[in-house]
């Protein structure tokens, strides 16, 4: 069956880099020494390389969240709304925690509360109503990005009142820099913590079973005793509240403060990032570093005028279309889900 | 009177907005009936949106923008059906490397061409019709005979494929296609390929929704301008239950309720935008939980076909 489809695949494989190809030569750029160029900043120039560093502390405990709801088949793509939302709660109750470590705990517990609420609300729409999930939380992003902007302007807005955010966070609750004269700071433990705890429940826990279960096959699911409705809220609440983690570990970590736009197209990179890591805890900071190092190899290069930024969201998608595509080459018999099942 | 003037123009200014979700919607709901979901039209619609407006400026006449936002929202679909249909691979994970392509394409290509220019470029868009002059009647004129031709041309493609579904050979085979592709194989369909033409004819409506919002509704193009209208159609399509003209019928409400928060936003300037601006997003997310319980969708939907054997 699949080897049939070896040559298709392949073929879509080579549409897709000779569009790419094409794309940046209509921008009046040279495919090879732009990519030579992406390469060049991210890895080789210290700013670069930092910036990378510090872009893959939220997009790993993102990338995280999404493959806890991808492997259950539940497709959360408002990891943007709720990374606001944790954001949100996390700088909201900050006047009221503790000057000390326990109030930086405290703030990214809060964080992690946030997502999890935010998420918990398309997670009650699916599993209560059986409403789809990527309507409700794509509809979720829209209303936490205005709530944010009317909180940067109103009721949260600066002191000073002349910039839309907040006041800045006490610098007791600022997460500290580990490596001293950069900006790397001690989300990056959050995020190594976090990949080992998401590893450890996805591939020894009974949880990380059950998860497996829904994703492969509901009907068997429901046979084993499992809900899948239940699952799929349960995960919701969960891969939001990881994006709500690294809402706050941003505000903690990096801007100190609230304000539009901090975490610009994480969400979708998260999607990408998951995707390419097949899912995969363990390899998911690996894959978060290199689409960090392409945003920050390309950001370099836009900003100098080479090509327009939005090149990055056409990478994304064709890496995740060469993906799929690349798996269907590669595979022998059944490899795709639901083939299998038609297959079987 | 004057309630009666407002509701004439809520109306009138509902429909209009609705006309972008109403035309992906019709198209997503052939593609949902033949058994593909595609949830990337938001990027499609991005794309055609783009093309419209590039290519009215080039040719200076919207028809000509409108022509090859279709043709762009076609390609899209192509893509997207390769993947599914051809390649057999997981639909809502394409769909999602769609929109991040329609996202990336509609972004990078403007920017290539008329971003360069700035907002200066002069969009030759469509103008409201006037039919038999009629449009000037108070309170139902602007409604009925003063819409964007694109708004005619949605409700008689609603009007059509309601027909086709109900009493055409061609209806009966998409649906089969979509409830029972076995069965259908069995009698010699080809289940690839009406799947394949549902999925091109659904991204030419999705193309044809983009170019309405860049060259109707507004007169230009905006990077993201379609503000999540691709998955409020989504949205329609389900609580149509994948009845066309139901689905045009829930876009109105989106519609709707769009225009009230524009005007609400003016008539409570105290209370801060924000709050209106989210109204068609929260409509959807109350609809999500009061209309999905019962409905049921076609039985083969976001799954692959395979000969059993």
């Amino acid at each position: 069956m699949t080897a049939g489809l070896r040559m298709p695949a392949l073929a879509a494989v080579a549409f897709l880099v000779l569009m790419v190809v094409a794309l940046i030569l209509l921008a009046g750029a040279d495919p090879a020494s732009l990519a030579y160029g992406v390469v060049e900043r991210a890895l080789f120039t210290r700013a670069g390389l930092l910036e990378a560093l510090l872009r893959t502390i939220p997009l790993t405990l993102m990338g995280l969240g999404i493959a806890i709801a991808f492997k259950a088949r539940v497709f959360n793509i408002g990891m943007d709304g709720q990374l606001i939302a944790g954001s949100v709660l996390a700088v909201l109750a900050a006047p009221m925690l503790p000057s000390n470590v326990l109030g930086i705990v405290l703030f990214l517990a809060l964080g992690f509360a946030g997502g999890a609420i935010w998420g918990g609300v398309a997670g009650v729409i699916k599993a209560r109503f059986g409403g789809n999930e990527i309507i409700a939380t794509i509809m979720l992003n829209y209303v936490a990005v205005q709530m944010l902007s009317w909180l940067v302007r109103g009721p949260l807005q600066e002191k000073m009142r002349i910039i839309p955010r907040s006041d800045a966070i006490d610098q007791a609750l600022r997460l500290p820099v580990i490596f001293d004269g950069t900006r790397i700071h001690a989300g990056l433990i959050v995020a190594v913590l976090a990949v080992v705890v998401t590893a450890l429940v996805l591939m020894r826990g009974r949880f990380g079973y059950r998860l497996a279960v829904v994703g492969s096959n509901e009907h068997a699911a429901r046979y084993a005793g499992i809900s899948p409705a239940r699952m799929a809220a349960v995960v919701l609440v969960l891969s939001g509240a990881l994006a709500g983690l690294a809402g706050a570990v941003e505000v903690a970590g990096l801007y100190g403060r609230l304000q539009e736009g901090f975490a610009p197209g994480f969400g979708i990179a998260a999607i990408a990032v998951a995707l390419v890591a097949r899912l995969n805890p363990l390899l998911v900071p690996v894959s978060a570093f290199g689409f960090s190092l392409l945003y920050a190899g390309l950001g370099a290069l836009a900003r100098n005028g080479v090509v327009p930024f939005p090149l990055i969201n056409i990478l994304e998608g064709t890496i995740i279309l060469v993906f799929l595509a690349g798996s269907v080459a590669l595979s022998r018999g059944s490899g795709r889900m639901k083939e299998a099942v038609a297959d079987g | 009177m004057d309630e009666a003037l407002f509701l004439s123009g809520l109306l009138a200014a509902g429909i209009r907005l609705a006309a972008p979700i109403a035309l992906a919607a019709i198209g997503e709901t052939l593609s949902e009936r033949a058994g593909v979901i595609n949830v990337g039209i938001e990027g499609i619609m991005l794309v055609g949106a783009f093309v419209a407006v590039l290519f009215a400026v080039q040719s200076g006449n919207p028809w000509i923008g409108l022509a090859c936002a279709v043709l762009a929202g076609v390609a899209m679909g192509a893509l997207h059906a390769y993947f599914v249909v051809r390649l057999k691979v997981e639909q809502i994970v394409t769909g999602i490397a769609v929109l991040f392509l329609g996202l990336g394409l509609s972004g990078y290509g403007y920017r290539l061409t008329l971003g360069e220019a700035g907002t200066a470029v002069k969009v030759p868009g469509f103008r409201e019709l006037d039919i038999l002059g009629l449009a000037d009647i108070p309170l139902v004129g602007p409604i009925l005979f003063g819409q964007h031709a694109l708004v005619y041309i949605a409700v008689a493609a609603a009007l059509l494929m309601a027909y086709l579904f109900r009493a055409t050979r061609l209806g009966v085979i998409i649906k089969a296609v979509g409830e029972t592709p076995v069965a259908a194989d069995a009698v010699g369909i080809d289940v690839d390929r009406v799947r394949f033409l549902c999925v091109m004819v659904a991204g030419g409506f999705a193309g044809a929704g983009g170019a309405y919002l860049s060259t109707a509704h507004l007169w230009g193009f905006v990077e993201n301008m379609t503000a999540g209208r691709g998955f409020l159609a989504i949205a329609c399509v389900v609580f149509a239950r994948w009845n066309p003209m139901l689905a045009v019928l829930v876009a109105l409400v989106f519609g709707i309720a769009d225009a009230a928060q524009i005007r609400l936003q003016s008539i409570f300037p105290a209370v801060p935008y924000q709050f209106f601006v989210i109204v068609p997003y929260v409509v959807a997310i109350v609809s999500l939980a009061v209309g999905s319980r019962s409905s049921r969708m076609p039985a083969a939907l976001g799954i692959p076909f395979a000969r059993p054997r």
